[in-house]
Order: structure tokens, then sequence, then C-alpha cells
């Protein structure tokens, strides 16, 4: 006869082996060593919960330091590494292969633990792609999770940063995996319940909060005059003109010029409430005087943001939020609202090719890219009509068949210490060369991207016809790079008289008039003032 | 209001003088640049770093330079310390008044030796004014602050007007943790190093006039009387005030020491507040 419950005794058998370890859920930090060592089999798919922001650092720390004698093999499956402790479970011998989205901060020994050997990578995700993984053939067996607080059932609070919790917790506990959390504290009843306790097995207490790291605070003191242009030519030649109301940004300083240029620049266009209403994005401090200018109806965040709780809690018409007040993010539904219920993703980068392929890869990092390729991308699949996704559409000869997402990349044609960012080939092939990737890390595809905008101009590749005036629009706007010195003149005339290239003095902009002046906030502490003393940025931003 | 932060050292100057007022020596155009960057292959600037000449404030006749902050962070190099010499020494001559835009992290270290004597010239001169009763006047608003042997110097002049933004020390603060340790002194802790060496301390040990970041309250806190010097005075202050704060680990202590209800609050007050919190309080 056929057994159909093995994954269920396989649970119980390593539930009884932890038996004696934990008092109802909660397990000493001091056991957590053997917890592990007992409820995790060599082999295991493990996941460690390595959000963007919000780390479950202590669980991190003792997965690496148990015994490769006990457990190893682990097939890490893990949306982002970005503690060192993520890598050390690999060069440690615990773990082996790993399938993963982003590895920013560890990337450059993430690309020297590969060519060593010490580790595989089964493929670099976007984070849609992953987490569908996990409810395919990448479920994890057990998942170490964290939260800010939980309740002696295992009920846990996340508080703003929920990041991916509920997917991984999903695809573990349905699958009757195990589930351990770290916890910044334990209490008797949680301000709300993100994670229900009968999904939770293991509830450990961090000596220390976990880590959380402030990525999305961009100091407008940094933005400099040529960002400020930039940032009038998308806001005239993009947002209004095709009336773009739902968007995400990426990070950075060229999309934070854009945020702080809405109060006043737009504004003075008249564009409050016809543009950039409605976001898909975390909770960006250069925001606040936006929506305090009421540009803003809502914002849907992937995770939240150091220093804005306060903020975020006093605006419950524009976030996301629990009857508790905190911020309720979650890393799956914002993609998927990014993906297919925004008509635009703007964002920089730092390479582009002929073909219009973008990539932050550089060589020597294996770092992956997260959310961007995700937003970054048409989503064919889309159904709902919109203004500016009909008009893209038209514009690419689509006749009203299928409308198009605005993909944006923003880039200066030159990048730190004069490297240009228009290039024949892009890093990315050689890096994956180096490291025998499948695919060249390209962050947004050529066929995905629609406009790529510079200090010299917008080229709307929508218009272009062939693969020669695609290249020549995207020479048209490199400037001074060898990309852009190659160009053709007469063609790149006549596609600027076609409209296709649009220089700013094309939509009516003066670069005289692109100075910091325009920023609704110079400083951080600009932002701490429009924000009415409700934003409380974290100390390496402040000086007061 | 035009912030005096954003500003350069150019629209800083236009902003402070009568318009129109202002005649440079040595401009750009004469293409006086450092010789020693030039040796090290280093971009120089066509006017090393700092526009000096002369203008009216309120029709009186000036002498003004200012140091541009985005040029190696307003370091003095041989040219940059002739210039403010050459201006400081024209001044004992003309009998005239002298603004210092000051914004600079010290000696240009490219400039090693030169740079030294430079700055030390600048001191010398300094004091030949004082003692001749012409004044100097400081204005200290830049995002590098004033640093090093600057900061000497600006110790030196009559009268110092600062905003919040703007810092004053001998070493750097990354000089000093690196030399006495982290535990000494956290350069990467931006608040502490501002409620150390920012205005608003400075404002309460006495040493500086805060006003707002704009070039008018600048203008308007400009005071052209001469201060006596009175160096052994000068000393005997200083020794009273290691004596009394000596002890102290953060500004925060001799804020509290000084008896400022919750000075913890000081640092986001705008400038007026803060005048009126610290009214009577002071160092």
């Amino acid at each position: 006869m056929k057994e159909w419950n093995r994954l269920g005794q396989n649970r119980a058998a390593r539930m009884d082996r932890a038996a004696g370890l934990a008092r109802g859920k909660l397990v000493a930090p001091g056991d957590i060593g053997a917890l592990l060592t007992r409820v995790i089999e060599p082999g295991d798919r493990v996941c460690i919960e390595g959000n963007n922001q919000k780390q479950a650092d202590f669980l991190a720390k003792a997965l690496a330091a148990l015994d490769p004698a006990d457990v190893h093999g682990l097939h890490i499956v893990q949306s982002v590494l970005a503690l060192p402790s993520h890598l050390d479970v690999f060069e440690k011998g615990v773990a082996s292969k790993l399938d993963f989205s982003f590895s920013g901060p560890q990337a450059a020994r993430l690309a020297r633990l590969l060519s060593s050997g010490q580790l595989k990578i089964g493929a670099i995700h976007t984070y849609l792609e992953l987490f569908g993984r996990y409810f395919t053939d990448l479920t994890p067996r057990v998942s170490l999770v964290c939260a800010a607080a939980a309740d002696r059932n295992g009920n846990l609070y996340t508080g703003g940063n929920t990041e991916d919790t509920p997917v991984i917790v999903e695809a573990t506990a349905f699958r009757r995996g195990i589930v351990i959390a770290q916890v910044n504290e334990i209490v008797d009843a949680v301000p709300r319940v993100d994670i229900p306790g009968d999904w939770v097995d293991f509830v450990v207490q961090s000596p220390k909060p976990h880590y959380i790291e402030p990525l999305f605070t961009r100091d407008p003191a940094q933005i400099s005059e040529i960002q400020v242009l930039m940032a009038m030519m998308a806001i005239k030649g993009i947002y209004a003109e095709y009336g773009v109301r739902r968007l995400n940004h990426g990070i950075g300083f060229d999309t934070a010029a854009i945020e702080l240029l809405l109060p006043t620049y737009a504004e003075s266009l008249g564009l409050r409430g016809k543009i950039a209403t409605h976001w898909a994005l975390n909770p960006h401090p250069a925001l606040i005087p936006a929506i305090e200018a009421g540009f803003v109806e809502s914002v849907h965040s992937f995770g939240s943001e150091l220093g804005m709780e306060d903020y975020i809690r006093a605006r419950p018409d524009v976030f996301f939020t629990g009857p508790d007040g905190s911020m309720r993010s979650n890393r799956a539904l914002s993609q998927t609202a990014g993906l297919y219920a925004c008509d635009m993703f703007i964002g920089s980068t730092l390479q582009i090719d002929l073909q219009g392929n973008s990539s932050t890869a550089t060589l020597g990092r294996i770092a992956g890219f997260g959310g961007a390729p995700n937003m970054g991308s048409d989503a064919r699949g889309r159904r709902h009509g919109t203004e500016p996704w009909l008009r893209a559409g038209r514009e690419a000869g689509q006749d009203g068949f299928r409308g198009r997402k605005l993909v944006v990349q923003m880039v200066e044609t030159f990048r730190e210490h004069m490297a240009p960012a228009f290039v024949d080939r892009l890093d990315a092939w050689e890096l994956a060369d180096q490291a025998g990737l499948d695919l060249p890390p390209v962050m947004i595809y050529g066929d995905d991207v629609t406009h790529i905008l510079t200090e010299e101009g917008i080229a709307n590749l929508l218009l272009c016809r062939t693969p020669e005036e695609r290249e020549q629009a995207i020479r048209g706007v490199a400037g001074y790079t060898p990309v852009g010195l190659a160009r053709d003149k007469r063609a790149v005339e006549n596609l600027r008289d076609r409209g296709v290239i649009r220089r700013p003095a094309d939509i009516g902009i003066d670069p005289k008039l692109a100075t910091r002046d325009l920023l609704a906030a110079k400083s951080m502490k600009d932002l701490v003032r429009a924000s009415g003393g409700l934003y409380d940025p974290p100390a390496k931003f402040r000086s007061w | 209001m035009t912030s005096w932060l954003e500003a350069t050292a150019r629209e800083r100057i236009a902003g402070l003088l009568d318009p129109g007022s202002f005649t440079e020596f040595v401009p750009p155009e004469a293409r006086i640049t450092s010789p020693h960057l030039a040796q090290l292959n280093q971009p120089a600037a066509f006017d090393d770093g700092v526009a000096v000449g002369r203008g009216t404030l309120e029709g009186a006749p000036m002498l003004i330079a200012a140091q541009e902050g985005a040029f190696m962070g307003g370091a003095v190099g041989e040219v940059h310390g002739a210039k403010i010499t050459g201006l400081l020494e024209r001044a004992l001559d003309e009998r005239a008044p002298v603004l210092l835009l000051l914004e600079s992290g010290g000696v240009r270290l490219h400039e090693a030796n030169a740079g030294l004597i430079a700055v030390s010239e600048i001191m010398r001169a300094i004091l030949a004014l004082r003692g001749a009763g012409v004044p100097v006047i400081v204005l200290n608003g830049g995002r590098v602050g004033v640093f090093g042997g600057m900061g000497i110097a600006t110790c030196l002049c009559d009268r110092l007007i600062m905003s919040e933004d703007a810092r004053l020390g001998l070493s750097g603060p990354e000089v000093i943790e690196t030399t006495m340790g982290v535990e000494e002194f956290d350069a990467a802790d931006r608040a502490l190093v501002w409620r150390v060496t920012g205005g608003k301390n400075r404002a309460i040990f006495g040493e500086a006039v805060l006003v707002p970041d704009d070039i008018a309250a600048f203008r308007a806190a400009i005071r052209l009387d001469p201060v006596p010097l009175d160096v052994e005075a000068e000393h005997a202050l200083l020794g009273a005030r290691l004596d009394r704060f000596g002890a102290a680990e953060d500004a925060l202590d001799i804020w509290a020491d000084l008896g400022i209800e919750t000075p913890a609050r000081l640092p986001l007050l705008d400038t007026d507040d803060f005048l009126s919190a610290i009214e009577g309080k002071l160092a």
C-alpha cells in the first residue's frame, strides 16, 4: 500500500528528536545549536530569512556554527544574502548549494566561494521567481525566520518589515516543514498577528534585536544638479506625457530627485493628482514632501524603512497599516503590484548596451538584482487597460491589441571615475563566462526597456521600428561616451525630428534652471521638518 | 532666503557684498595654479580654490577672501595661501577691514611644507592686523567647516559668524578617531561630531555668533568694530574652561552643566528658538 504521508512522518521524527529542548514553543538561546542539529537533516533545503532589510542574524550565525559532521550538504534557498554568516555556512561545509535573488553586500565573497568550488549556484532569481519556486520545486524543509515579537503560542508580530516572512512560512508550514523564528522579545500579547502561531514550531528570543539596514534612505544633500535636470526631464517628458499614476521607483539618487521635485516642479506644471498617485514603493523618506503636498494617494511597500515608523503610523490614508497602526509590508504582494498593477518602472543602472540591455553586474561580483527585473519588465499577461499602458502599446505599434508597461532606465552618460555608462558589451557577459552561469546577469532586458533617459535627452525606444533605429536612438543620448561619439549624426537628427530622441530644449526645459533650489528638501533635516518631526533618521544620516 | 551652505565661494561673495562691487585679484583667467598638484598629476583649479578681491559692504570698502570647499575641501596650498596672505597684507597697508569666508580642512597635504608655511603666514598676517586694530571677520557656513591650521587662524580673528551646519575644530573627527581611538571620538556618529564642533556648541561657548543658513543673515551679523586682543585674558579663559568641563564626554554634558533645560533638544531647534533656549546660559 502506498504511503501518502511521508512528509508528515518525517516531520514527526524531527519534532520527536527536538522534544525536551523547548518549553511549549520557546527555546532558550543557548539551546539553538542543539535544536538546529536535531531538526535539520543532511541535504535539507533550508531557508534563512534574509530580506532586503530585516535579517534572521542570530539563527544564521547559529546555523554557520553547526558541526559539518552532523549537518552538511544543505541547499540554501534564500532571497537576500546580506550578512557574512550567510556565506560562512558554505565556507564551513554546512551547506553546499545556493538558490537566491540578491547578494549585494556579499557579492565579491560569493564570487570567490563559487570559483573555489565551495558552493554551487542553482540560479540567480528575481524575487517572484524564487518565491514561486518555494511553492513548486524549492520548498524549504526547515525555515529560519525573523520577527519583532512573539507570544507564547508562537504568534508572530513582524513589525513594519514583514517582507518575506509570510511567503517563507506559508511554503514551509503547509508542506510539513519546520519553522523556527527568532524574535526580539517574547510578549504576553502581540500588537497584531502577522503569522499565526500554529504555523510556527519554535521561537527563540535573540540576545540582540535583529539587524536591520536602512537601504532606501538617500540624503538630499548629495543630489547633484544633473540629477535635478534628469528629474525635470522625467517629470515633463514621461510622467506628464503619459499621465503615469501607478508606478514604482528604483532606489538611488536619480529617482530620489524625482520624488523631491514633485511638490515643486511637478506642482508648477499643474500635475498634482495627475501623476504619481499610487505607488509600489518602500517608504522612501524622500517621498515625504510629495506626500505632505497631497501628491500621493497610496503606497504599498515591500518592506519598511528605519526611522519612518512614526510618520507611517500618522499617515494611515497613505500607507498600508494594521489596526495597531504599524506598517504591514509584504515583498511578494508588492512585487506583484509592481509587475502587474503599475504602468511604469523607472530606475538607475550602471551599464546599457546597444540593444538597451541594462545591468548593474560588475566583474568579480555575483550580486543578482532582487526586485528590479520583475518590475522592470512588461507583464505580457496583463489584461486591464489604462491610458499610459495603452498609449505605450500604440507607440510600439500594437494597435490597441495590447498595451506596454513603461520601463525607463535613467543614467548619466558617465558614472563614477568617468566610466562610460554606455558600452558595446555588458560586463555581465564576461561575468557569466567567469562564473559559469547559464545566463549573463542582465537586470532589465533591452526588449522590455521603453525609454532611456540621460542628461543628453530621452530616447523613446517604443517608436523605433528597426534594430538599427534602436541602436542610433541609444547612441543619440549617450553623449560623449565612445558609444555616443560613434553615432550616425544624420540618423540621430532624423530620430530627433520624429520625436524618438528629445533633448531638454525639445520638451521646453532650460538646463540653466535645473538647480538644487528646486528640491523640496535639500538636507535630512529638511525631510524631518517636512514630516512635522515624525521622521526619525538613523544616526548615520543625522548631524544632530 | 539663499543658502550659504549650498552656495559656491563666488556666490557667497556676490550675495554678501553690494551688487556689482566685487573686483577679483589674481582671477581665474590669470591661471595661477598650484605647481605641486601638477607634479602629482592631480587636477588643478585656475583660482587654486580661493577667490580674493575687494568690494563694498553698505558702501564701506572691504577686502574679501572666499575658499571653495568643493575644490580639495578648501585645503590651503602654496598659491591658495599666498593669495590670502597677500590680501591680509594689503589690508594692513590700506587699513581696510577683511571678510574671510572660510571653508577648509586645513593644510593641503599634497603640498606638505609649502602648505604649512602658507598657513603660518596667514596666521602672522592676521595677528599683524589685530595689532593694528584692523578687523578681520570669519564667516563659516560651508559643508566642510573649518579645521586644522585654518581652525587656528579663525580663532585669531576678531569675530566669527557661523551657521549650525558649519563646524570649527583643530583636528578633524576622523583624525581624532584614528590617532586616539573610537572610544575617544566616534567620527561616524555625525550627531556627536556636530554637537561638539558645530555652530551651536561654538555659540554656547561664546566663540561664534550663530545665524541661520542664509547669506542675508550672515551679512546682517557683520560688525566691523575691532575687538582688542588680550592674549593673557584669552589663556585664562581657556584654562578655566578646561578646569570646569575637561571631564565632559560629550557636549550634552556641558550643556546640562550650564543649566540648559533638556539639552538633547538643542540640536533640533531653529536658530531663534535655540538662541532663546541658551539665553543667559553661555559658558
